[in-house]
């Protein structure tokens, strides 16, 4: 399973630092996600040779319009492993469904964001994973709280209507917000979730990376066609 | 009053709790027992809370780093883990929290699950965004002291 973090300077620690916490919770890696305005500099594949996680190289577009958030995708698209794109306005969640390009729509309900069939079946048709934030449920109280809790709810009945798929995070800061994958699914457990659903929403980040990785690698050409490896013949 | 009969009194599960905070954290037994609490009564409500029946025996913390047992009915572990997981802060302290396992006894829990805290922190110059900055080490985890708060960090990015 994998968690997706904000690493300094978009949070308060290291990509490292998440990472040894992500191990000894008992997680196989890390996404970043750090926003576009605010990215980690470090070294992958040192920190996974380290602490024994997987570390996966994303990041999360945050724009203010879908003009922007085109430009930001195209850019950065080649870039980075895992692409996800920072929702919450009606406009930006729209964007992101329709892209086949962009991995993630994050936190799709935040602020002013809402989520509906149209959006729901434009994500399954174009594969973009919608996210399931739990950031507010473990770290917001009282009425925001409930408001989360509510748009979660609203959120599950229509993603599992359209069969859309989706990924769970808890949007850790910090190595002390991140979470350990069975008290996450006990969380989702009591807001309606079932166990089968928050761990096939942990383990989704890490086949999304291990899906992008193999189309970024060289031998491949489009889906289903990949450069094999033969003898040269003269 | 009596002693209930052994058949009568309520089963418990002993679950080990891992608590992690930032090096200047005033953290005791009380607050955690009271933002434990909050958490469950928010999560779970009043019924759900008295089912867990959560209550922290053995808080030990110093440095920012700490460990506890933390009793809960036998039967409601799962809502339990929830309730934990959904402590954020105590005292204003941001705080980590992981149930590294649980156990039917005390004892059990204590000798399998805890202990493991080591080392004795230290307090080192080091050198973080081009920036002089102090930072408590412990093992390889670095807590750097910035202008307002701290930042975590480990060996790896001091190299």
């Amino acid at each position: 399973m994998y968690e997706a973090v904000h690493a300094h300077p978009d949070g308060d620690s290291t990509v490292a630092r998440h990472a040894r916490t992500a191990a000894e919770y008992g997680y196989d890696g890390v996404v970043v996600r750090d926003h576009g305005d605010a990215r980690a500099d470090y070294d992958a594949e040192r920190i996974a040779d380290e602490y024994g996680v997987d570390v996966v190289e994303g990041m999360e577009v945050r724009a203010d319009d879908p003009e922007q958030a085109s430009g930001y995708v195209g850019n950065y698209r080649r870039q980075v492993t895992l692409l996800a794109l920072h929702g919450g306005t009606a406009a930006l969640n729209r964007f992101a469904v329709e892209r086949s390009r962009v991995d993630v729509l994050a936190h799709p309900m935040a602020g002013e964001g809402d989520f509906n069939h149209v959006l729901a079946k434009a994500a399954r048709d174009n594969s973009v994973r919608v996210e399931f934030d739990f950031s507010p449920v473990l770290r917001a109280t009282g009425g925001e709280r409930v408001q989360a809790l509510g748009d979660l709810r609203k959120l599950r009945e229509v993603v599992e209507h359209y069969d859309a798929p989706y990924v769970v995070s808890a949007g850790p800061f910090s190595h002390l917000q991140l979470r350990a994958p069975r008290e996450l699914v006990a969380l989702g457990e009591v807001v309606g979730f079932t166990r089968e659903q928050m761990r096939a929403g942990l383990r989704e980040w890490g086949r999304l990376a291990e899906r992008n990785r193999e189309r970024r690698s060289e031998t491949f050409i489009e889906p289903g066609v990949e450069r094999g490896r033969y003898e040269e013949d003269d | 009053m009596k002693h209930l009969p052994k058949h009568l009194r309520p089963r418990r599960r002993y679950l080990a709790v891992a608590v992690e905070a930032w090096p200047d954290a005033d953290v005791d037994r009380g607050d955690f027992q009271r933002e434990l609490w909050y958490a469950a009564q928010n999560l779970l409500g009043d019924a759900g809370s008295a089912d867990a029946d959560l209550t922290v025996l053995d808080f030990e913390m110093s440095d920012g780093e700490g460990e506890t047992v933390v009793r809960v009915r036998h039967g409601h572990v799962e809502p339990a883990r929830a309730a934990l997981a959904c402590v954020d802060e105590v005292n204003g302290h941001p705080v980590g929290v992981a149930v590294r396992g649980q156990s039917g006894t005390i004892r059990g829990c204590e000798e399998k699950y805890l202990g493991r805290r080591g080392e004795l922190s230290t307090e080192r110059k080091v050198v973080f965004e081009n920036e002089e900055r102090s930072a408590v080490i412990r093992s390889d985890a670095y807590d750097v002291r910035t202008d307002a708060a701290f930042a975590g960090a480990t060996e790896l990015d001091f190299e």
